[in-house]
């Protein structure tokens, strides 16, 4: 069944590509190459991992094993037809509905076997507990072997030199789980690409802090979490290349993704997963643009191809969903003033308690540089209770009391 | 040897009076501030319905969300317990029973003499409550005894998306005013207070016979819509409202023998 | 009276009490009690856990004798989010987040022995101690032999020998957690002496989950019937372990295998052996005979919501009866249950 949802939508892109050459954009390309890692993933021609977000997916991709993880494929299933029937299944189960939409769709749709067996299931204490403990239970339900990357809260030397260890310790383990060995010419390139990759990234990110931005609320929604899953490859590259070609080309054309774009938002933590008319409605109504994503932001150098291993610790330590509070939030605010935001909207993820739980402190430091927040009630997985007219009714008032203040830059 | 059994519920309390095996009597009365007070009017007038004296009854147990509070029991047992009791007695068969009451939600389980063997409880959330149907028959302008029959005038449900009474409340003004008619409204709430319960049921394991007690069981609408999703007709006693009393006064016979 | 300047507080279970007891300090634990406002969930979110949002409820009132220091153990999201949210309604607190690994792999245990490390340089910083070898061993020490007392008298409140057992248990787990530990060790050997007092009846119940320190939840177990026979939690049993005493390995590495190797939270988790915690409990009900289970955790517990389904089923499938209660730690959310835990134990007589 999923593995049909995906040969679907890899063939209805690729028709309507066909159909209408014009119609192609960078999108429809992430879109393309998502469904086709959909494949992989429900074919059982590959070796999968299942991984936490935090674990270094191009050190998977070098090794040919299919890395996913399971934020990823959860906000897929959400919108299958089979979405809601997946959280009931995990409700009746005992997944309590106080716990994080991404896990629940994620067991619930484990116990109807609609999730691809892996070889192994790669778990870290960060992002979150309750993303752990979702790999655990996985483990249990699969009956395949766990590795724990144990990835320090800090930024220290030593830290870094622990994780470096680990990683290779995870390749080893990855190697021995599924036969697949970790090529020393393939590990250069793969680190190449991701750095290639990063390049792009970090070009597409300064377009987009121009004002007006030629990124409109969708273009980069879930990139900065999603495109991980292609570092290392070359695939990686082309995605990040038609974004920013298509950026590039918009600025010549002087093109804004918002047509007169007047509002510039920031939205926290992560998406809403399942169709919604918020992002629309606020271009339409009040011409206000989502121009950053607090995730799409890189917070690493360079890897070095021929010692990869502290490079990529180091990439995952510095992650603003690792770590202290403080860390983040000195993040958000440096993206606030980068890209010049009028106002930032959390959604507070219901049952996340790692970024949900920050949201007073989010407040106050963003208070303390003049730039209003947002804080919604909202499940971005599960639809079962959205009331959007309550949603909207509050992102317009939000809306109405940014028009009427200054701009803060 | 006779015995009672009273049930101090949130919105209303019984008693129920039995001679050996037979019920006597019984009564049902809206509750009022003071728990004790409650009791003591129920049992006055099953008594009276008996036209027996207080001092004809041997053993007295109380049970309900008030038990502690009732002066003249000799014992008080959950209401738990007392619903699976009763229900064995009116149905023998029973195996799974759903009480709604006024201010919680029980799925009990039990095995051929009417012992509990699992349970759930939902007492944080009104749907599935005697107070959700109050307060939707209110929104409603429709009496409470209404609002089953109502609903059953309904061609398709409103899409009621919460089962929380305070959201419901607001959706149900809300469609109410586009012009919904009060039926398929009413539909909705029945749809959301079914899958509320099918939820709980789930969590014990439902087994057939299937035995519904309680206030809302007086609900045409809800029986129909919790029949569909449980997929057995359910049971339901003439005066489903008595169930706990009567396991109550089982419960007394029992003790009472024991000495 | 003790000298409160003397105090770190500490939140976790996972905390190694011996290093604050080597620099000189008493630990003191802020347990999640009191009266003070709700105001934490504005600062965090209302979603969180009530154990973590009472212990910051308490330090923004000022609800706390002083101290010189806090040492917060990273052991879930929640517990670090704690240790941000102190930071800003406490700015001049001497604070440390020392991070905690989710499993007792030798890498793991090398990992948390440096960060033990660091605690101790912190410590002796915070004190003007040096923090030498001997000391942390003679704290050591001290704390194995206030875990071999604690253990002895908890072997009588399960056998059921102790008049109050379990209520006065958990009173003295208090004392421990928070009181300078000579003389909470006086008292728990007078109470080891008393005479055999058979407790009445009561169905045998094991009990585990995280957070339960008011003594008068136990005597609500009582009263409804319940006999606890042995119990797992943070505020409980778990706070006890002891630790090698081998000198020739490195003291660090012999604490941090300590700590990780204890009675585990469900943060914990041993990879080798996915879905342990389910395994432990029927263990351990089995053990002491229980005729059922209660499991009692905080609301927004993700370590142990995550895991009860697979804890549900190895019961069921071993036979044996659980009950799950939710709180929020105040005795208002405990005795809501009542009616579940009379209803359980009725069920099992």
């Amino acid at each position: 069944m999923i593995l049909q949802h995906f040969e679907d939508q890899e063939s209805g892109i690729m028709n309507a590509i066909k159909k209408n050459p014009e119609s192609a954009s960078p999108r429809k390309k992430l879109a393309l190459e998502t469904a086709r890692l959909g494949k992989r993933l429900y074919s059982n021609a590959d070796d999968l991992v299942w991984a936490g977000p935090l674990v270094p997916f191009d050190l998977l991709n070098a090794m040919e094993v299919t890395p996913c993880f399971a934020e990823f494929i959860a906000s897929i299933l959400v919108s299958t037809d089979a979405g809601p029937l997946f959280f009931e299944n995990a409700e009746q189960a005992g997944y309590a509905s106080d716990t994080c939409g991404y896990h629940r769709m994620l067991m619930g749709s484990a116990l109807k076997g609609m999730i691809p067996t892996p070889k192994l299931l790669i778990s870290a204490m960060s992002p979150c507990t309750g993303g752990l403990a979702a790999m655990e239970n996985l483990a249990r339900v699969f009956k395949k072997d766990l590795f724990i990357l144990h990835i320090p809260q800090k930024e220290s030397d030593h830290g870094v030199r622990i994780l470096a260890n680990h990683i290779r310790n995870m390749a080893e383990s990855v190697s021995s789980h599924t036969g697949k060995v970790l090529d020393k010419d393939r590990l250069r390139k793969a680190m190449e690409n991701t750095n290639k990759t990063r390049d792009i990234l970090s070009n597409i990110y300064k377009l987009a802090q121009q004002v007006p931005s030629p990124v409109n609320g969708r273009d980069l929604s879930n990139f900065g979490i999603v495109l991980p899953l292609f570092f290392g490859t070359e695939v990686g590259i082309e995605i990040a290349q038609s974004f920013y070609d298509e950026l590039k080309s918009r600025i010549k054309a002087n093109r804004s993704g918002v047509p007169g774009e007047r509002i510039r938002l920031m939205w926290l933590q992560n998406r809403i997963q399942f169709k919604n008319n918020l992002v629309k409605m606020l271009e339409k109504e009040f011409n206000a643009s989502i121009v950053i994503d607090e995730l799409n932001v890189i917070t690493w150098d360079p890897i070095d191809p021929e010692d990869p291993y502290i490079g990529l610790a180091r990439r995952s330590i510095s992650s603003p969903l690792n770590g202290t509070v403080e860390r983040r939030v000195k993040q958000i605010v440096k993206l606030a003033e980068a890209y010049k935001i009028d106002g930032a909207i959390n959604p507070c993820h219901w049952g996340c308690r790692q970024g949900t739980g920050a949201r007073g402190l989010i407040d106050s430091s963003m208070k303390e540089i003049g730039v209003p927040v947002l804080n919604l009630e909202v499940d971005c997985v599960d639809p079962r209770n959205f009331a959007e007219g309550q949603l909207i009714t509050r992102i317009e008032a939000f809306m109405e009391m940014i028009e009427s203040r200054p701009s803060p830059w | 040897m006779i015995v009672a059994g009273v049930d101090i519920g949130s919105l209303s309390g019984e008693t129920v009076i039995l001679s050996d095996d037979k019920i006597l009597s019984y009564s049902i009365v809206r509750t009022g501030a003071d728990s004790a007070l409650t009791a003591k009017k129920a049992t006055d007038e099953a008594l009276k319905n008996a036209d027996i004296s207080f001092e004809d009854i041997d053993y007295t147990i109380a049970t309900g969300y008030g038990r502690v509070i009732v002066p003249f029991a000799n014992e008080n047992i959950t209401e738990i317990s007392c619903h699976a009791k009763g229900a064995n007695y009116l149905f023998p068969t029973v195996r799974t029973i759903l009480d709604m009451g006024g201010q919680d939600c029980k799925a009990i389980r039990c095995n051929e003499k009417g012992k509990v063997t699992n349970f759930a409880m939902n007492d944080k959330c009104a749907a599935g409550t005697g107070r959700f149907c109050e307060v939707m028959a209110d929104v409603l302008g429709i009496a409470l005894e209404d609002i089953g029959k109502t609903s059953l005038e309904a061609k398709k449900d409103a899409m009621i998306s919460s089962a929380c009474a305070v959201f419901a409340k607001s959706e149900a003004v809300s469609l109410l005013r586009s012009g919904v008619p009060k039926s398929e409204i009413l539909s909705g709430v029945h749809e959301a207070i079914a899958s509320r319960v099918f939820a709980l049921l789930q969590r014990v394991g439902i087994e057939g016979d299937f035995v519904i007690s309680g206030g809302i069981a007086k609900n045409i609408g809800v029986i129909k819509k919790v029949a569909e999703k449980v997929g057995l007709k359910p049971l339901i006693s003439e005066e489903p409202q008595i169930v706990g009393a009567l396991g109550a006064a089982l419960f007394a016979k029992e003790r009472y023998k024991k000495g | 009276m003790k000298d409160k300047s003397k105090l770190i507080g500490f939140t976790c279970a996972y905390t190694p009490l011996a290093l604050i007891d080597a620099a000189g300090f008493a630990p003191y634990r802020i347990l999640p009690m009191g009266d003070s406002p709700d105001q934490a969930g504005h600062i965090l979110h209302e979603n969180l856990c009530p154990h973590v949002k009472r212990v910051l409820d308490r330090g923004m009132q000022d609800d706390i004798p002083e101290l010189s220091g806090i040492v917060f153990m990273n052991s879930c999201d929640t517990m670090r989010r704690l240790n941000d949210a102190w930071q800003k309604v406490r700015p001049n607190d001497n604070t440390l987040l020392v991070d905690l690994p989710v499993s007792n792999d030798p890498g793991s245990v090398s990992f948390f022995a440096e960060e033990l490390a660091l605690l101790t340089d912190t410590l002796s910083q915070w004190s003007g101690n040096n923090i030498t070898p001997e000391r942390i061993e003679n704290s050591i020490g001290r704390y194995n032999e206030l875990a071999m007392h604690l253990n002895e008298l908890k072997k009588r409140v399960d056998n059921g020998t102790l008049k109050d057992g379990s209520l006065r248990l958990q009173t003295i787990y208090n004392k421990a957690a928070t009181e300078p530990i000579k003389d909470v060790m006086e008292m728990i050997k007078q109470m080891i002496d008393e005479t055999n007092e058979l407790s009445d009846g009561g169905l045998p119940v094991y009990l585990f989950g995280n957070v339960l320190p008011d003594p008068e939840a136990f005597v609500l177990f009582e009263s409804c019937g319940a006999r606890i026979v042995s119990e797992d939690l943070c505020t409980g049993s778990r706070m006890t372990h002891s630790i090698e005493t081998d000198k020739s390995s490195d003291v660090f590495k012999r604490l941090a295998n300590g700590l990780l190797s204890r009675t585990a939270c469900a943060r914990t988790v041993d990879p080798i052996n996915p879905g342990k915690m389910a395994l432990d409990v029927v263990e351990r009900a089995n053990a002491c005979n229980a005729r059922g289970v209660i499991g009692h955790t905080v609301k927004f517990c993700d370590p142990y919501l995550a895991r009860m389904p697979s804890v549900r089923d190895a019961l069921k499938k071993e036979g044996i009866s659980f009950l799950l209660l939710e709180g929020d730690c105040t005795m208002r959310s405990i005795g809501q249950h009542k009616t579940r835990i009379e209803a359980f134990i009725e069920m099992l007589r």
